[in-house]
């Protein structure tokens, strides 16, 4: 059934521009595909690439072997230079994220941009929920703004870098309603989760899958979620349009890239390779169990997508006081 | 009485035969990406997760949890052998560890290792068993003032490090703390000495660092002496083989001392086992009758640190496993893994997975006897290395310092980065700067600042949160009273020489 629909994707796709899609059906990677991650091994990305490489090798999607390859550093800076020198190369790719696309506008160092890579697709959006701790007095989102106006800057959010979704949620939650509290960057995920729940901090943006557990053991409590639609786990949590605050839902994005340069069949052939992946049932099982929620784009709409980010992304840093260099 | 039932139940899960033989597998690797310098443990429990996909989850964890504890006890053979630290929280191991074996000890340094890493491993599984959850609250209890008040604790050590002169080891340290501040700032993400570098853009790998400074720069300053066939000698005779009676006896504090401050550092998601070692190390030399051999080779310069490596990894499962908050490194891919496998990690995993954390704990009492018995035999094997000849050792340890820092960021830069380490490490070494004041600064450095910054965040400016919280004042007197350490010392020289006046 995949197959035949990625064959019908393929002639559609030949039926517009014949003469590179017929190079498409050509087009097999013949020695192993590296795909490349920003983070060393254990981290985010990795353990996704590793879950993707686990999954192509039980569904035999691919006729070679996928390598996950960790150039970690440069807050992705490393990574995304380093499919820039695999220019025109069919067989690496990379896994990028959110700070792929911010890095390059807060440090001068990192000169490649997802523009000067091949986008391919996206592949998911990580929702977030707005918890604080359960015996807080907040009871809704607006409880804890007017906290926050009664106190400017006395109350605390926990979170990672100034540039994480965290502290876009914080800005544009700030900016909406006149209000100002302090954010604390902590680098490690646990870290900001020991801060809330040990009382020294109040409020913090988290995963929905890693809130889960401390809601069901009575830790903590939901005050909004940033998501468009209500996400099937809380059915009984606002969105952050729903409780009154109509700011933009800024989605957590992982996807991939390509080299610079390659071929137009094989993006078409990696765009077609990932969107069979998204159908199996192991990744639909895997985005289920961490709650991800399917974002998936193909390459056209991934560049468009790209720029609105990055334009809003550009004026949430300003309004943060951060300076962006490009 | 219900933990015995409790342990019971966890014995049978762990005696299972395929659970004994995952075990088995985690602990044999464990040992093997240990002795293996740069690629630690959370590296290969994450290359090893994909294929733990269809296993049965208690094999599983079983397994991936050998791994973790199994790399600290082979962490310590290169670190003893080469002076090459396998994993970061080996370094202070090579401070002591490799002066015994230049001394023909080798084989006690090994062999007391791997015995410090038995009883402290096991110390640090009784206390995940009988005071998690407990100790999980104490923990959420610390936040970035205390955080900062057990750095600053850690960093004092600094003078308890310092060889014969005070002002370069004060000067070691500094720098350590520069190369700790490389990178982008996490808080206004502006790029501090990178010099338009990207690969510095997240700053300088511990490892990178420690691997150059003391391997390479090791070789380099042994290379001048040309005549020598052999790097070390090699041991002789049982006596040199495995550790002494008195050796034991001489480790009795060592073994206490880094079993609890490793695991109760430990318990802290925010500290990790190179914070361990080397308070315990400090520990170790500050209540010592002869703290001034420690660097020289004192049999308890190694079991402390070893002892409280091993015992982290019991105190890093607390948070884990009561609260499902991960430290860092490798307890963050578990807590991945245990997803992966369809648990919900958190509060409630324990009283709903009673069967599993049993197992766990019974298989860790079991690995940890299975550790000791792989690593005693290996001991006067891996003391046989030092009989290679210089020409062969050489350029061994400099292949294997390279692989290491490769196999973990894939980067030549840092490869580059590890040569110029190497450089200041046997500059240093020429001009008698300590290199163990830098280390501990780097390790500690960035962790502090942060750990400051949050806190004035916290506290809207206000410094008085370092004091008028207590858990962090009494850490900050107590790094005060450590600073004053020499003091004392200088005091009683005076003194004496008064007297004998």
């Amino acid at each position: 059934m995949n197959m035949r629909y990625g064959v019908l994707v393929l002639a559609v796709t030949a039926g517009m521009s014949a003469p590179a899609a017929v190079l498409a059906q050509g087009f097999k990677p013949t020695r192993p595909v590296e795909l490349v991650v920003h983070t060393g091994p254990g981290g985010g990305s990795d353990v996704l690439a590793r879950a993707i490489a686990a999954m192509v090798e039980k569904e035999k999607l691919l006729p070679v072997r996928m390598q996950v390859i960790n150039k970690s550093g440069g807050a992705g800076a490393v990574a995304s230079a380093y499919l820039a020198e695999k220019k025109g190369d069919p067989h690496t790719i990379g896994l990028f994220t959110g700070v792929w696309l911010t890095t390059p506008l807060t440090s001068a160092e990192a000169k490649v941009t997802l523009k000067d890579l091949t986008p391919i697709v996206r592949l998911v959006l990580e929702p977030a929920v707005i918890a604080v701790k359960a015996d807080a007095p907040y009871k809704t989102l607006a409880d804890f703004i007017d906290a926050a106006k009664k106190d400017p800057g006395q109350l605390k959010q926990s979170g990672g870098s100034v540039t994480s979704r965290d502290n876009v949620v914080r800005q544009l939650l700030q900016k909406a309603t006149g209000t100002r509290w302090a954010f604390v960057s902590f680098p490690g995920g646990g870290e900001r989760i020991a801060a809330l729940l040990g009382g020294h901090v109040n409020m913090m943006v988290i995963e929905p899958e890693e809130a889960g557990e401390h809601i069901r053991a009575g830790n903590m409590r939901l005050l909004a979620q940033v998501s468009e639609t209500r996400l099937r786990s809380y059915p009984n949590v606002p969105t952050l349009k729903e409780a009154g605050f109509d700011v933009p839902v800024v989605p957590q994005v992982r996807g991939v890239v390509a080299p610079p340069g390659i071929p137009k069949e094989n993006v078409e052939y990696w765009e077609d390779f990932f969107r069979k992946l998204t159908r199996t049932p192991s990744w639909q099982k895997y985005i289920s169990d961490n709650q991800f929620e399917d974002g998936y784009q193909n390459a056209a709409d991934l560049a468009k997508f790209y720029d609105e980010f990055t334009g809003r992304m550009r004026e949430i840093l300003k309004d943060a006081g951060i300076k962006t260099v490009r | 009485m219900e933990i015995i039932t409790g342990l019971a139940n966890g014995f049978a899960v762990a005696l299972e035969p395929a659970n004994l033989f995952w075990c088995f597998v985690g602990v044999f690797l464990g040992t093997v990406v240990g002795i293996l310098p740069g690629l630690g443990p959370p590296a290969t429990v994450a290359m090893l997760l994909p294929l733990t996909f269809n296993m049965n989850p208690a094999g599983a964890i079983i397994m991936m949890a050998g791994i973790y504890y199994g790399a600290k006890y082979g962490g310590s053979t290169t670190s003893i052998l080469l002076n090459v630290p396998g994993e970061s929280a080996s370094v202070v191991t090579c401070l002591d560890g490799y002066q015994m074996a230049r001394k023909g000890r080798a084989g006690a340094a090994l062999g007391i290792a791997a015995i410090a890493s038995f009883v402290a491993g096991t110390v640090g599984v009784l206390g995940l068993m009988l005071v998690a959850p407990p100790l999980a609250k104490f923990a959420l209890s610390f936040s970035s003032p205390e955080y900062f008040g057990l750095m600053a604790l850690g960093l004092a050590m600094v003078v308890l490090l310092a060889g014969r002169s005070m002002v370069k080891a004060l000067l070691a340290a500094l720098v350590g703390l520069w190369i700790g501040s490389a990178g982008t700032d996490l808080f206004t993400t502006t790029s501090r000495f990178t010099f338009g570098q990207m690969e510095l853009l997240s700053g300088i790998d511990f490892v990178v660092v420690a691997i150059g400074i003391f391997a390479l720069g090791e070789v380099l300053s042994n290379i001048e002496s040309r005549e020598e066939a052999q790097l070390l000698p090699a041991p002789k005779g049982l006596k040199n083989l495995l550790p002494t009676v008195q050796d034991l006896k001489d480790c009795r504090f060592a073994f206490f001392n880094g079993s609890v401050l490793g695991f109760l550092v430990g318990v802290l998601p925010g500290a990790g086992s190179t914070i361990a070692s080397f308070l315990s190390y400090g520990v170790e030399k500050a209540v010592s009758r002869r703290p001034e051999q420690f660097g020289t080779g004192v049999i308890e310069g190694v079991a402390a640190p070893e002892g409280a490596n091993n015992s982290e990894t019991g105190g890093a499962l607390v948070p884990l496993l009561t609260l499902g908050i991960p430290g860092s490194g490798t307890t963050a891919i578990l807590l991945a893994a245990l997803v992966l496998w369809g648990f919900k990690p958190g509060p409630l995993f324990i009283p709903e997975n009673p069967a599993l954390f049993w197992g766990l704990v019974a298989s860790m009492y079991i690995g940890n006897v299975m550790l000791l018995v792989l690593n005693l035999p290996l001991v006067p094997l891996f003391a046989q290395v030092l009989k290679t000849p210089a020409y062969i050792l050489y350029p061994l340890i400099l292949g294997v310092s390279m692989v290491g820092v490769f196999s973990v960021s894939g980067s030549t830069f840092d490869l580059a980065l590890l040569m110029a380490f190497g450089l200041l490490g046997y500059l240093m070494r020429k001009l008698d700067y300590p290199s163990a004041p830098l280390i501990l600064s780097l390790a500690l450095g960035a962790g502090m600042e942060r750990a400051l910054r949050q806190s004035l965040m916290m506290s809207e400016g206000s410094v008085s949160i370092l004091v008028s919280r207590p858990m962090s004042a009494v850490m900050l007197s107590l790094a005060v009273l450590v600073l004053m350490i020499p003091l004392f010392g200088r005091f009683n020289a005076w003194r004496l020489r008064a007297l004998e006046q």
